[in-house]
């Protein structure tokens, strides 16, 4: 975990117009807000967008910070966590309520996600397995329900603890807890019902 | 969920626990319990195993790696400069071009205290707002007839500049005096003056004279002095006094100031 008094350190010389202290706050958590948003919006374009989003508002808003009320990367996640249900909200109107019979990506050339798991005539190296997993249990994890999606990616994905998990979402920490209980069922169901159709 | 109480624990119990349980927290009599009630429960047991399902296919979920231009993007966007670890880091030419020295020093002499200026002046906005005040500037002065060539032969002595002044000075008063509206304004403020003010009298001999002119009914032309200019040139007009001492002296009896003067005029 972070040290608190290094970190405050640094947002105070960023504060202070240090391009240096605010470049390694940027070398620090781009890759944690990264994969959040990667993991939250479903794709690599709007990940990127919307990491550059937080960070332009966290520039902004950097001196609001108060190291006495949390962690800086509590706060990090906040900014973050915000964001993404902004965005959500903004593109609720033009998401597609897709299945899991659907594509995964526009990448993958409209191959339904259950026939790219049953396709195993050619059998695959392990590197690639793991990669197909990885796909299938991402695009599982998009159909969640937002609350449960972000619950189960902040605890299974970023490490949070359930402490600091109720102060970014700002529910107690029994709700965060059943959050993560059920979206973990979810997923299990989900993933579960399409190996069925599969084998 | 259904609400059983199996080994003295309810459902909603187990369902506080779950977490704790998945987590690897829960030891004890309360671990005890919570294992008896999830083999004894038709409804948690499912849901334990499917809760550490979802866990493990959640595992399979390795971090992904942002693009490589993520932190130049965030930098460029935030501070909107590049700083010198980044250049340290990426891939530079073999030697940097003008520009691009006079950039790392701007960066380096103007940071912290500018950096904040430079980078706003270095947003697209900005420069084109600077583009379009030059395109108007420029349109500005070809209109009014400046040339920067002629900016070249301007002298910076001093006295070229008070001659300039001065010269500049007495071209504007004149362009001002030539425009027409300001003489038409000029030439209504004279007139205006000219009827405020009242009439010269006029000379008190003037008025039995008109009356005489007034009596007469002859309709005759008046009789002026100045007929004879229009009288041709070959007329001659001759004038002499006779002073002579008989006339004189019989005039001094009377009035010694006045001298008797007769004329002759001869039309030639």
């Amino acid at each position: 975990m972070e040290d608190v008094h290094v970190t405050a350190m640094l947002v105070r010389r960023c504060v202070a117009g240090d391009a240096a202290a605010w470049e390694e706050i940027v070398q620090t958590y781009n890759r944690r807000i990264y994969n959040i948003c990667y993991r939250f919006a479903g794709s690599g374009n709007d990940a990127e967008d919307l990491t550059q989003e937080v960070f332009i508002k966290m520039y902004r808003t950097l001196p609001s910070y108060d190291a006495s009320k949390g962690a800086f990367v509590t706060w990090v996640t906040t900014i973050t966590r915000n964001l993404l249900v902004d965005h959500f909200r903004k593109t609720k109107q033009d998401r597609v309520t897709d299945s899991l019979d659907a594509p995964v990506s526009a990448q993958e050339d409209a191959q339904p996600l259950s026939e790219q798991i049953h396709d195993q005539s050619a059998p695959p190296d392990a590197s690639v397995r793991s990669r197909e997993l990885g796909e299938t249990v991402h695009a599982a994890l998009g159909k969640l329900s937002p609350e449960l999606r972000e619950a189960v990616i902040l605890r299974d994905l970023q490490d949070l603890d359930y402490r600091e998990i109720a102060t970014v979402l700002k529910v107690p920490e029994g709700t965060v807890k059943s959050r993560i209980n059920r979206g973990r069922a979810e997923l299990a169901r989900l993933l579960q019902r399409t190996y069925r159709q599969v084998m | 969920m259904p609400e059983h109480t199996n080994n003295g624990m309810q459902c909603q119990e187990f369902d506080g626990l779950l977490a704790d349980a998945i987590d690897g927290i829960l030891s004890g009599s309360r671990l005890d319990r919570f294992q008896a009630h999830a083999r004894a429960c038709s409804a948690c047991g499912p849901l334990l195993a499917e809760v550490e399902a979802g866990r493990n296919w959640l595992r399979e979920l390795s971090e992904v790696n942002p693009p490589a231009s993520l932190v130049t993007s965030i930098l460029a966007s935030t501070t909107g400069v590049e700083t010198q670890r980044l250049r340290v880091h990426a891939p530079t030419p073999q030697r940097a071009s003008l520009w691009e020295r006079v950039q790392a020093w701007l960066s380096g002499a103007t940071q912290p205290v500018f950096a904040q200026t430079w980078a706003t002046v270095r947003q697209p906005r900005f420069a084109m707002s600077f583009g379009m005040a030059f395109f108007s500037i420029s349109v500005a002065l070809s209109v009014l007839g400046v040339k920067p060539a002629d900016l070249s032969h301007v002298s910076l002595r001093p006295a070229a500049i008070r001659h300039t002044y001065y010269n500049t000075q007495a071209r504007v008063v004149r362009y001002y005096e030539n425009i027409r509206f300001v003489y038409e304004v000029e030439s209504r403020v004279r007139e205006l003056k000219r009827n405020v003010q009242p009439a010269e009298p006029a000379p008190n001999e003037a008025t039995p004279d008109k009356k005489e002119h007034k009596d007469n009914t002859t309709q005759q032309p008046e009789q002026k002095q100045e007929r004879n200019y229009s009288q041709p040139d070959n007329h001659l007009v001759l004038a002499s006094a006779r002073l002579g001492p008989s006339v004189n002296d019989a005039f001094r009896k009377n009035d010694p100031s006045v001298v008797l003067v007769s004329t002759y005029r001869r039309f030639v």
